[in-house]
């Protein structure tokens, strides 16, 4: 996958690799390219699960504003 | 007003020239009396805010100058086999009404409606069906439709009342979901249609902030009337504008306001919102990553230990290959000798049987060809018997022979001979030629 995955596009194409290794059609190279691909691709979306797993984080939208201002100013210091 | 001063005697206010003080259920039941003195009248206006109760239905009649609480008797209100929803607009006729409370009952003013009629739909819902269409004409209802919504947002944005049910509903959904991310809270009135503005400003804040992915928009039941904010135009552009998808839970689906037909998704609830949020199941995905990982991890293996499974069997294969036939052959060698064992016993008996046959037959041949050269012999005896020279001497007849001994048969023989000799039966004497004649 040559752009930036997504979950979405990340899941869809785990379950693409799956189907191709559960045909039995895939040679050893071709078997084993797809499972470090497929295992890249379960590292990334089990990130993107850990992301929003540790906890739930409420902010109020001024709150969030003024941390994002802050921020910038620290970048422009 | 003609009341009756407190019984108990507390003094007046000192400084005040009303009358009084009175107590307040005397009043509030004077006040009663003099309400129904109204005229009774015949009035028109839009139903809002229908509630249908135990002994009454309660309802408001609006129209763009003002409002009036009204309420009917339920059995009258149902003898009249109407429905009335929000917006319909109807002509009532009855009189003011007062209910004065007690110690524990609260005081309510309300038209008391005696008869009631549909006369259409209201404006406000024919307003509404008009900017409806124009909205649509426009083809602001696809616009949010369009944009793609994350399966898995990191930051939601939620505008919405701050002190709300609606705000524990979408925590509760998110809840269900098993997301526990960023979310960022936008508080805004929601109940008028002065709040539209403020809930569009939210909106726009949100969506300005990079990391919100996604926004709710959340707000309890109410009826239409309530939820009018929520069918301005400014804010329904707002929507269609952005470049964040949104998701409507405005009041229920039979108060649809426009928001919902702007909104990339609207729901019922802001729980079923919340959910539409986060379309992924966090728990079941972790569980299906799992799955993925348990199949990869398989495949990677069987891609080898089949593999080389399969190399061990190939090369072992001649050497299985040659024991085969070997096993094989063996196993056709011994057939072959049981097959040739028993061919052969099978022949040995016919052979012995067909020398038996010949031995016989021999043996009744040779008896025969005994016999047949027995009877031969016998014949041949007796043809020599006749020729023997001794029976024909033993008959008076003398053999003449040479000196030699052998048989002197002719004249001209005896005459070279000279000297005979002639043997009979009992024996031989010599003789002399002398003379010779020939003939008989």
């Amino acid at each position: 996958m040559s752009e930036e995955p997504t979950y979405e596009t990340a899941v869809a194409r785990i379950e693409e690799i799956i189907k191709r290794l559960d045909s039995g059609d895939a040679g050893l190279r071709e078997t084993l390219d797809l499972v470090k691909e497929g295992r890249e691709l379960v590292e990334y979306c089990a990130g993107e699960l850990d992301a929003v797993s540790h906890g739930l984080e409420e902010l109020r939208l001024d709150e969030l504003v003024a941390r994002l201002e802050r921020g910038a100013q620290h970048e422009d210091v | 007003m003609s009341v009756t001063p407190d019984p108990l005697g507390i003094e007046a206010l000192s400084d005040s020239e009303l009358p009084g003080p009175f107590p307040v259920g005397s009043y509030a039941a004077r006040l009663r009396d003099q309400l129904r003195k109204f005229a009774r009248v015949q009035l028109v206006g839009e139903v809002w805010n229908y509630r249908p109760a135990r002994t009454k239905v309660y309802f408001e009649l609006r129209d763009a100058r003002g409002a009036l609480p009204c309420s009917m008797w339920q059995n009258e209100f149902g003898a009249l086999g109407v429905t009335l929803t929000d917006g319909v607009r109807v002509v009532v006729g009855g009189g003011c009404d007062y209910y004065p409370g007690s110690a524990t009952a609260s005081p309510s003013f309300s038209f008391a409606v005696t008869e009631l009629r549909v006369a259409g739909e209201g404006d406000l819902l024919i307003q509404l069906e008009r900017l409806r269409r124009r909205l649509s004409a426009e083809g602001l209802f696809e616009l949010q439709k369009r944009l793609p919504r994350p399966l898995l947002p990191r930051t939601i944005g939620v505008v919405t009342g701050e002190r709300g049910k609606a705000r524990d509903d979408v925590l509760a959904g998110l809840r269900r979901r098993g997301w526990r991310g960023r979310l960022v809270w936008a508080f805004a009135p929601v109940q008028d249609r002065q709040a539209a503005p403020r809930i569009a400003a939210a909106l726009r804040e949100l969506a300005a902030v990079e990391e919100v992915e996604v926004i709710v928009v959340a707000r309890g039941g109410g009826s239409l009337a309530d939820l009018f904010a929520f069918c301005d135009e400014g804010l329904c552009r707002t929507v269609a504008l952005l470049r964040v998808p949104v998701i409507s839970s405005v009041g229920h689906h039979t108060d649809r306001t426009l928001i919902d037909d702007v909104a990339a998704v609207c729901c019922s609830t802001p729980t079923h919102a919340a959910e539409a949020a986060v379309p992924l199941d966090c728990v079941a995905a972790r569980n299906a990553l799992s799955n993925h990982t348990r199949r990869l991890s398989g495949h990677g293996k069987r891609a080898i230990v089949d593999r080389a499974r399969s190399l061990a069997h190939l090369s072992r294969a001649p050497t299985e290959h040659v024991a085969r036939h070997r096993t094989r052959l063996h196993q056709m060698l011994r057939e072959l000798r049981a097959s040739a064992r028993r061919s052969g016993d099978r022949g040995h008996e016919r052979a012995s049987a067909h020398l038996l046959v010949l031995g016989r037959t021999v043996d009744r041949a040779r008896g025969s060809e005994q016999a047949r050269r027995r009877t031969e012999l016998e014949r041949l005896a007796l043809a020599l018997g006749a020729h023997d020279p001794e029976r024909t001497l033993s008959r008076g007849y003398a053999l003449v022979e040479d000196r030699a001994g052998d048989p002197v048969t002719s004249v001209a023989s005896a005459r070279r001979a000279r000297d005979l000799r002639l043997r009979f039966r009992d024996g031989r004497v010599g003789a002399r030629v002398s003379d010779t004649e020939e003939g008989p």
